[in-house]
């Protein structure tokens, strides 16, 4: 597991995918932080993530949509598939590695924190609740993310099916009230205010995985029907 | 080493493989022929455990495939058909990649692979970037790291296409090399490369198992006539004169003439009588010069085609 949890990490950094996801992350990011933060005078670390949460709909599946879909269309698959690593060891390296690359930006975001620091007094215990949140949050995005790049052999697919799934999500309350805990990024809200909702962390943390349960079901499925 | 058990591959209602069965012995190098499409590369992926068999056992050095997977992969080096390899990463990093993988162990690794590379003369290359090599040099990438982790099983799906000759010839005397440490199982739809590096030989067609033999066997199976072709002048036409002579002689035919005014004719006897002595004989009376006289073998690629038309008829 070690091995393709080195490889995955350090693939994201060979190819431009890490580079593009930190880099596009940070540049709208800090186009937030003008606007909701330091434009109206606040000194409120959390209120970033108002707008910086739904970033994660677009650039997830910059991160995730060629994890499985790329290995199944070069054939590379065969390569892991018949070395004696189990699924879930593979599913499981390749779910890290992704959740590495996210902790390296949100550690990059705590450069916001310090510059909030230099003008006022940003609350530290809220801005610890959001990244804590912002980071489940992120594990349920990308463990979809995942889960969609192992159903198909197209990228583009796996990346649209994501995207498509993260917006559905997010816009399924205004549908209806009735939907209002199906929505993820809303889980987040609590996290924000300054407090650790169990109801949210048992959503997020089980959503993702049954995620990762579901693409390890898939790929071994796909075992019998190849 | 391996055991193949009445295995059958389905898909929807096509089927793949039809309750195959063949059992292959530790330092065998074996080769698994068939037109495309036959099923040799469902057969490898059944064996490597990449797909699973809609029914039937698979036995990888005792361990079942099914129930004791990692153990039994743990056995086996695969270089699957169309060289599949992470691009991005060097020769080197490739290959250690797979070696963790395949859970060398870590005092031995950097030892382990260097030395694969150096046996699959990667040695120069192992810094390049796997993209930028050529066709023949990425083959051998795929096939160190099948190499890599000591496997006793060898697996390699047509290891020498879309090679100039001689890388061909390379990778063949590796295979041989390589027969000596490892079971081999390999396949190809090349002939005269199964008869040189393997010795047995299973033929598949539309997933079944036509024959198993060594080349030679094979050969000697499909030999229905004896067949010998003779360079001779003939001045006087008393060719056909001799046929009726000579005893289990069946035909003369003429096959071309050539510019010296020799002719090659082709003659056909039973089977198991060798016309020769009595040819030369004969043609000598009849003052007929013999220029050339040669036995015609059986190639194996005569018995590949018999034993797959036998097999369309039924």
């Amino acid at each position: 597991m070690g091995a393709i949890l080195k490889k995955e990490f350090k693939a994201y950094f060979l190819t431009p995918v890490g580079y593009v996801f930190i880099g596009l992350f940070l540049i709208l990011f800090s186009m937030f932080f003008n606007i909701d933060v330091l434009a109206d005078g606040f000194s409120n670390f959390e209120y970033i993530f108002y707008s910086g949460a739904s970033l994660l709909t677009f650039i997830v599946p910059i991160l995730t949509m060629r994890t499985f879909a790329e290995e199944r269309k070069t054939g590379t698959e065969q390569l892991i598939l018949t070395s004696p690593v189990s699924i879930l060891k593979i599913v499981l390296a390749k779910f890290i590695a992704a959740m590495l690359v996210i902790l390296v930006t949100e550690l990059c975001t705590l450069m916001y924190f310090g510059i909030l620091c230099y003008f006022g007094k940003p609350h530290l215990l809220t801005a610890l609740t959001t990244l804590f949140g912002f980071f489940l949050l992120a594990m349920a995005y990308v463990s979809f993310g995942i889960f969609a790049s192992s159903i198909t052999e197209n990228q583009i697919i796996a990346g649209v099916i994501t995207i498509g799934f993260f917006m559905f999500s997010w816009f399924l309350p205004d549908l209806s009230p009735i939907f209002s805990g199906f929505s993820l990024i809303n889980l987040l809200t609590k996290f924000l205010v300054g407090q650790i909702d169990i109801t949210a962390v048992v959503s997020l943390v089980s959503f993702t995985l049954m995620c990762l349960l579901l693409t390890i079901i898939f790929i071994q499925r796909r075992k019998s029907v190849r | 080493m391996i055991e193949v058990k009445n295995v059958t591959k389905k898909y929807g209602n096509f089927v793949a493989l039809d309750d195959i069965s063949f059992k292959i012995n530790e330092g065998e190098i074996i080769g698994l022929l068939g037109p495309n499409g036959a099923g040799k590369s469902t057969t490898m992926n059944i064996i490597t455990g990449y797909i699973e068999q809609t029914s039937g056992e698979v036995i990888v050095a005792g361990y079942d495939m099914e129930k004791k997977a990692k153990k039994a992969k743990r056995e086996i080096g695969y270089m699957p058909e169309g060289v599949p390899l992470y691009t991005d990463l060097t020769v080197k990093e490739f290959v250690t990649y797979m070696a963790e993988l395949k859970r060398v162990n870590r005092k031995e690794k950097k030892e382990k692979v260097q030395q694969i590379l150096k046996e699959t003369g990667l040695e120069d290359v192992q810094k390049k970037l796997i993209r930028n090599l050529s066709r023949g040099y990425k083959q051998r990438v795929s096939m160190a790291g099948a190499l890599v982790g000591d496997p006793k099983i060898l697996i390699l799906d047509e290891p020498t296409v879309g090679l100039d000759p001689k890388q061909i010839t390379e990778i063949r005397s590796l295979i041989k090399r390589l027969g000596k440490k490892h079971t081999v199982i390999l396949s190809s739809h090349i002939l005269s490369e199964v008869s040189q590096i393997c010795n047995k030989v299973i033929i598949i067609n539309k997933g079944k198992i036509v024959a198993t033999d060594t080349p030679d066997n094979l050969e000697k199976k499909v030999v229905g006539n004896n067949t010998i072709y003779v360079t001779v002048e003939d001045t006087e036409g008393k060719i056909d004169k001799v046929k009726d002579k000579i005893k289990g002689l069946k035909s003369i035919e003429l096959v071309k003439e050539n510019e010296d005014k020799t002719k090659q004719y082709v003659l056909e006897a039973d089977k198991n009588v060798d016309l020769r002595k009595k040819v030369f004989e004969q043609f000598a009376k009849e003052g007929i010069t013999i220029f050339e006289m040669k036995k015609a073998d059986a190639t194996l690629e005569d018995a590949f085609m018999k034993i797959i038309d036998e097999g369309g008829k039924k």
